[in-house]
Formats: structure tokens, C-alpha cells, sequence
């Protein structure tokens, strides 16, 4: 059966057909959930939240997008509240992040040397830094990590970012890239602390 | 260079994601030739987002999706008038 067949039988009722266009989605739903929120209680959250909103609203749902962009919007919707409720500090600035700061300075005089990760070697396989990189996804404030999740995890366009976050190409571009600034950062921190114990 | 590496940042991430106008392309690798701290942050942010795409694919928990499954069914019943 397709999927407009399996849309048509559930908006009447019928529990199987919901059960198997969500059954599709279902593992993508809970990837993007932990992604975005970096632990399994609020993924767990999230899936439950999205898919009781999509019993909700499946009458409503008019074949335009696909069944999977439509839960995968309500997934993002859902996600969104919940951290909308917790209280998130800004990042930096972009200037700030970068070598030299406002000045750009850095080729000159007693400017500090970026710490070089380029091959970090064995460690990319390690399970330490698995963690190190889901805690610091799910750590930056929500609207940067939103924008960088569905950029480079979920692997949308800037544009489709945008278009998915309700921003302009310029907002969204901004914190994608504020985003990956504090990311390199951390993970910088992260490595060079890992080289002095190795020379220690 | 000093003072040059700022001008950059409003194209820096069209630039790492391969987007950006060849002729603004060439003009921040002359860049990074002469800049070191410029070529490590380049070279990092990219490997930046080559660590956070890895990682295993996530599948629903079996405990979860049997809980769900049992939610959903009661919910579903309940909207469409099912005992």
C-alpha cells in the first residue's frame, strides 16, 4: 500500500496503517531527538511527543509534504518547546571566537598559537569523545544547535534550515557558523588537554 | 595580514562548506598561506563537523517502542471512539 493509501485509511481510523507510516520514521524521529537534546530521557520525550501530536492531527494533515517531512516538523516543534522552556546562556560573539579577536592581530608579535587537532589519530573512534561531542552539541543554547543539527547531522541546505527554523538565510548561516566556532573550541579544549597528559 | 582575518568571517562558513565565489575562495587561501593561526582554524572547524556527522545510527529503544506502541494505541482509540 502507499503512502497516501496508508494517510486516507488512518485519518478514518485504522491503527495499522498509522502504525506503518510511522514505523518508517520512527528511528529517524528518535536519532534527531538525541541529537538535539543529548540524553535519552528527552529524546524519549520528544518521539512520544511527536508521535501523540501526530494522532492529534493526522486529520489535518493534507498530503502536501510527505508524512515524513510533516512528523518530522512536528519532531522539531516538539523539541523546540521543550527547550524553550530551560534557561540557556548566548554564545560569544563570532569575532570572539577567532584568533586574535577584534584586532586580528595574530600574525604579529606575542599572539597565541592555535592548538593544531588536525589528526587527532586514534581518539576520533573513541567512545570518550563520542560523549565529549554529544555533550557538547546538546550543550550549546538551542536555536544554535538546531540550526547546526539539521545542517550537518540532518544534512539539509542552508537554505532548507532556514526555511525549517523560520529564519533568514543570513540568521541562519550566523548560527550555524556560531555554532561550529564553539564547537572547534570545546573540542580544541578537549584535544590539547589530552596532548598534556600524554607529554605529562 | 594584520587586521585582514576578521574581513572573513561573514564568508568563512560559504567557504568551508565549498559555496563561496572562486574569486573570494583564492583570496583566503593567499590568506591562509601566510596565516597559521587561520590555517589551524580552518583545518579545525572542518574536522569539526567530520566529528559531530560520526557516531553511531540511533534506533528506538525496544522498551520504549513497546511503551509507545501500547500509548499510542490508547490514544488512538480514544480519538477515534474505539473501546
Amino acid at each position: 500500500m502507499n503512502e497516501k493509501d496508508l494517510v486516507l485509511r488512518a485519518q478514518v481510523g485504522d491503527f495499522d496503517a498509522f502504525a506503518e507510516l510511522i514505523g518508517a520514521h520512527k528511528d529517524k524521529i528518535y536519532g534527531l531527538a538525541r541529537k538535539l537534546s543529548g540524553n535519552d530521557q528527552d529524546a524519549e520525550d520528544i518521539v512520544q511527543d511527536t508521535l501523540l501530536k501526530a494522532i492529534d492531527k493526522i486529520d489535518q494533515f493534507r498530503l502536501e509534504a510527505s508524512f515524513g517531512t510533516w512528523l518530522y516538523t512536528i519532531a522539531l516543534n516538539e523539541s523546540r518547546a521543550l527547550f524553550a522552556k530551560r534557561k540557556q546562556t548566548d554564545l560569544k560573539p563570532i569575532e570572539e571566537y577567532l584568533p586574535g579577536g577584534h584586532s586580528g592581530s595574530h600574525e604579529t608579535g606575542d599572539h597565541h598559537r592555535l592548538f593544531d587537532w588536525r589528526d587527532p589519530g586514534s581518539v576520533l573512534e573513541s567512545e570518550e569523545l563520542r560523549k565529549k561531542i554529544d555533550l557538547h552539541i546538546a550543550g550549546l543554547p538551542y536555536k544554535y544547535r538546531e540550526a547546526f543539527v539539521l545542517r550537518y547531522v540532518e544534512e539539509l541546505s542552508v537554505k532548507e534550515v532556514a526555511r525549517t527554523i523560520n529564519e533568514s538565510e543570513a540568521a541562519t548561516k550566523s548560527r550555524i557558523l556560531r555554532a561550529r566556532l564553539a564547537l572547534r573550541e570545546q573540542l580544541s579544549e578537549f584535544f590539547e588537554d589530552r596532548h598534556d597528559r600524554e607529554m605529562s | 595580514m594584520t587586521g585582514k582575518c576578521p574581513e572573513y568571517v561573514n564568508e568563512l562558513n560559504d567557504y568551508l562548506d565549498g559555496s563561496l565565489d572562486s574569486g573570494i575562495c583564492a583570496e583566503i587561501e593567499k590568506h591562509l598561506g601566510k596565516c597559521q593561526n587561520c590555517r589551524i582554524m580552518v583545518d579545525t572547524l572542518k574536522q569539526t563537523v567530520k566529528l559531530c556527522r560520526g557516531g553511531k545510527e540511533e534506533s528506538l529503544p525496544p522498551a520504549l517502542e513497546s511503551r509507545l506502541n501500547n500509548l499510542l494505541k490508547a490514544k488512538w482509540d480514544k480519538k477515534f471512539g474505539k473501546k
